[in-house]
């Protein structure tokens, strides 16, 4: 079984955002760089599948020289191999052109078995990514998995949403985006990272692709981002419980307009 | 149990700070020279760094001026291979400050001049060293503590990393990852100052027979953004006095780092007296000072952290070596009081381990007695010199600043010798008096209120906190052990008014109502406020609080620190 599971290397959650002076992305400096946690969730499916039905994981990921981290601790987990997708031409891509250019190499790799992704990359938190690559690879889809089994040639997948979970069979192979609560990833191991050192990253651009400019030309911008409004800070009220608890329903009502 | 991998590597480092890193590519440099050399008989050697860090840099705080001595033995070409130490010190400036005032000092005392230094940030020059350690394909591995070493009677052969996926209950979760064993021929502790595993490898081979006790301070540092044209790129200053009393050892350093950026800190020895002594709310203090202000009130805070430092000097150095093991940098001690410089000597004794380690391999005899070169390497060259000259600076304090003036500047002409020689300092922790003796009773725990925070040049501990970017996955045992908390509610509450809650710089320890009685205080542990400063394990008066590794990635950021 050939699963290939697409990684994308964003901004940890910890870090301090700052905008960039054209007020339409974020300064890359002093930012700390992770493996966006629901592709995390993806990698380690697809070794536990890999582990219980023997084959091959294979992790693609797009983006600047930086993201070859994010496939070394693909790899450091116990991925077999991983190709970096990376030009300059892909910095204005949109969510379309990424997803045309995982694609192509998922194309270029002779397709797979299962794609796995994350339900969305932590960050943009776009969630179109997975649906644009099943579009584009004309491949069924499942999203928000929290449980998948497969059997021969489908694969049952239990989708969370509101309130209660569903479940799904879907024919393979299938793009499958994971969700929260589908297994806990493991640590890459002290073994694990010795041996992904010797694992060779295959690295490809938009050319050997396939694909022009005007095929990433993007179809949607970044008008503006902003910062939340700064949080107000917390305010200790003082005195016996009977007078905190007075104070308390007072700022309530007068201050916070909630009751 | 799932079992537990074995690695085998020929020499094994701990900790990747400047120390750890220089001897790492040192060793592979050499070792490299070695084969070009000797075509016919090559010897095949791997070095390997594990760094608690979740990336190298992260754990690494300092002032920091640099002698770039060492660094220019390291990699002769530092300047063309842009290593981050471009700020050339352009101005040295020495003030002593009462409450309202300062008076600078007519001339800067020697070992606080700094021409030709360099102003850096440690944790930048460590991702840069990580980065030429990686060219040299050294196997370097952050988010990877050494738990435990390892021996096979007396001799290291190694260390246990620590597990990864235990629950706060000690329980294995569903990821749990033990840790490996990494077997070396050679082990090289460079855990900087306080490391865990040196402390407890010290007296276990007993290294430290006949030597002093090391003493410490805390230094907590401020990153400060700052309109260009504050404090010009490259000045020093350094200020005695304020807001440290007379018996208490330390004083501030602010650095133009680069144009826009000044680090500020204040250094407080960890022999203070009075129980109710602050140091976060000090250097919160020394920034309202006028000469201080206003160098910050137009810029924002941007990081901050807090560290120990080893400034005993040579007498408190233990034998840095024993059969399969060396101690390197701080955490053996090798660090200039007088100076506060360290990390030219961080750099310089990993080299001298690096040396030692591939002889030793070549001879295939790393005991004691083949490795004791290293220490006879550390005797013959600067290091010696420099730590032999300061060797009595800070036992000088003893009696407080005053008493120290006159001595210090005796040592000075005398090659260090002064009245005294050795002047004997007592542990750090056993100079602090109980609340009735330094305050005569008068004063209990609840007179101590801490500084207001204004939230623009003055921070809450919690603030800081956030600013220094840690974190540690919640999910875990504290990794800071309390052997006896009931100590802390009854003993300590009332003798030392549990001076934790001030000492530590990250508001980790935090005496909580323990029932409706507003009396029964029990010891609340918010371990994932930690900096890995290590000033609880030092300052703790009942030497009960033991700081060992959370798991692996867990502890600060300390971005251009
Ligand atoms: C506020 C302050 C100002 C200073 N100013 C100056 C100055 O101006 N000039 C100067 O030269 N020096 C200065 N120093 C001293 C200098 O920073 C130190 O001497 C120097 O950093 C020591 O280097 P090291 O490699 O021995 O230890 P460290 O820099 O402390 O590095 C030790 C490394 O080991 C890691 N580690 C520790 N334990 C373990 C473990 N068990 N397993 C795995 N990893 C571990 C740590 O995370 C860390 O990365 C200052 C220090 C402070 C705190
Ligand atoms: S708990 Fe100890 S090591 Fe951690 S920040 Fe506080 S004093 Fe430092």
């Amino acid at each position: 079984m050939k699963i290939i599971v697409c990684v994308k290397q964003v901004p940890d959650t910890e870090t301090r955002i700052r905008i960039n002076p054209e007020g339409n992305g974020i300064v890359d400096q002093d930012v700390n760089w992770v493996v966006s946690p629901y592709d995390e969730f993806a990698i380690e499916e697809a070794l536990r599948i890999k582990e219980a039905k023997g084959g091959e994981v294979v992790l693609v990921s797009l983006g600047p020289d930086r993201a070859q981290t994010a496939l070394r601790n693909g790899l450091a987990m116990g991925a077999d191999s991983a190709v970096h997708l990376k030009d300059a031409a892909f910095d204005a891509a949109d969510t379309m052109g990424v997803a045309k250019a995982l694609a192509a190499a998922i194309k270029g790799i002779g397709g797979a078995d299962l794609v796995l992704t994350g339900q969305q990359g932590v960050g943009g938190d776009h969630s179109q990514v997975p649906g644009l690559l099943a579009g584009l690879l004309d491949l069924p889809q499942v999203t928000m998995a929290i449980k998948i089994e497969l059997g021969e040639g489908k694969a049952t997948v239990t989708r969370e949403i509101e309130g209660a979970s569903e479940v799904w069979e879907t024919a393979l192979p299938a793009v499958i985006s994971a969700q929260k609560g589908l297994n806990e990833p493991r640590y890459a191991s002290l073994k694990g990272i010795m041996a992904a050192k010797k694992k060779a990253i295959d690295v490809k651009d938009a050319a050997a692709l396939g694909l022009a400019a005007a095929d990433l030309a993007p179809l949607t911008t970044v008008a503006s981002l902003e910062l939340p409004p700064a949080r107000p800070a917390v305010r200790m009220i003082d005195g016996d419980p009977e007078t905190q608890a007075r104070e308390l329903l007072r700022l309530l009502h007068e201050e916070a307009k909630v009751i | 149990m799932a079992e537990r991998d074995v690695l085998e590597t020929d020499v094994l480092v701990v900790g990747g700070g400047p120390a750890g890193l220089a001897a790492a590519i040192r060793f592979k440099d050499l070792l490299d020279a070695h084969n070009a050399k000797n075509g016919g008989s090559k010897l095949e050697a791997s070095v390997m760094v594990v760094e608690k860090a979740a990336e190298f840099g992260a754990h690494n705080l300092s002032g920091a001026v640099l002698d770039p001595v060492s660094l220019q033995e390291l990699c002769p070409d530092f300047d063309a291979k842009n290593a981050p130490v471009s700020t050339r010190v352009t101005g040295d400036r020495v003030y002593f400050l009462t409450e309202n005032r300062s008076f600078r000092l007519p001339i800067v005392p020697p070992p606080l001049q700094n021409h030709g230094n360099r102003i850096i940030s440690l944790n930048q020059l460590v991702k840069w060293l990580a980065g030429e350690a990686e060219k040299r394909g050294i196997d370097l591995l952050a988010g990877f503590p050494g738990a435990e070493v390892l021996y096979e009677g007396d001799r290291v052969v190694g260390v246990r990393t620590g597990d990864k996926g235990i629950d706060k209950h000690g329980n294995k979760k569903g990821n749990f990852e033990a840790g490996v064993d990494v077997r070396a021929k050679i082990t090289i502790l460079a855990e900087g100052a306080r490391g865990s595993l040196t402390k407890s490898l010290v007296p276990r081979l007993g290294l430290d027979k006949g030597r002093h006790p090391q003493v410490y301070s805390i230094g907590i540092k401020e990153l400060w953004e700052v309109p260009k044209g504050t404090l010009p790129r490259g000045e020093v200053i350094h200020t005695a006095g304020f807001p440290l009393e007379e018996d208490t050892f330390g004083g501030g350093f602010i650095y133009g780092f680069t144009d826009t950026l000044v680090s500020i800190g204040l250094v407080v020895g960890l022999d203070y007296k009075d129980p109710l002594l602050d140091p976060h709310g000090l250097f919160q203090r020394m920034k309202q000072h006028p000469l201080v202000k206003p160098l910050l009130e137009k810029g924002t805070m941007v990081r901050y952290g807090a560290r120990t430092i080893g400034e005993g000097g040579w007498y408190s150095i233990p034998r840095p070596y024993a059969d399969g093991v060396m101690l390197i940098g701080e955490a053996a001690g090798y660090l200039n009081p007088a100076r506060l410089k360290g990390v030219h000597l961080a750099l310089k004794t990993g080299m001298q381990a690096a040396e030692t380690a591939l002889e030793a391999l070549i001879a295939d005899d790393t005991s004691a007695a083949k490795l004791k070169a290293f220490d006879d390497r550390v005797r013959s060259s600067y290091v010696k010199d420099e730590l032999w000259k300061t060797r009595n600076f800070h036992a000088a304090f003893k009696n407080g600043l005053w008493f120290a003036l006159p001595q210090l500047g005796l040592q000075e002409i005398t090659g260090g010798h002064g009245l005294e020689d050795p002047l004997e300092p007592s542990a750090g922790y056993a100079e602090m008096q109980t609340l009735a003796r330094y305050w005569g009773g008068g004063l209990g725990k609840d007179s101590f209120e801490r500084p207001k925070a204004d939230g623009k040049l003055t921070f809450d501990r919690l603030t800081d906190v956030y600013n220094s970017g840690t974190k540690h996955d919640e999910d875990q045992p504290a990794h800071l052990h309390v052997a006896d908390p009931n100590i802390c509610e009854t003993r300590c509450k009332e003798e030392f008014g549990n001076p934790c809650e001030r000492f530590c710089p990250a508001a980790v320890y935090e005496m909580v109502p323990k029932g409706d009685d507003p009396k029964q205080e029990r010891l609340q542990i918010n371990f994932s406020n930690c900096v890995h400063c290590k000033t609880c394990d030092v300052m703790d008066p009942y030497q009960i609080i033991t700081w060992v590794t959370p798991e692996g990635g867990g502890g600060p950021r300390y971005d251009d620190l």
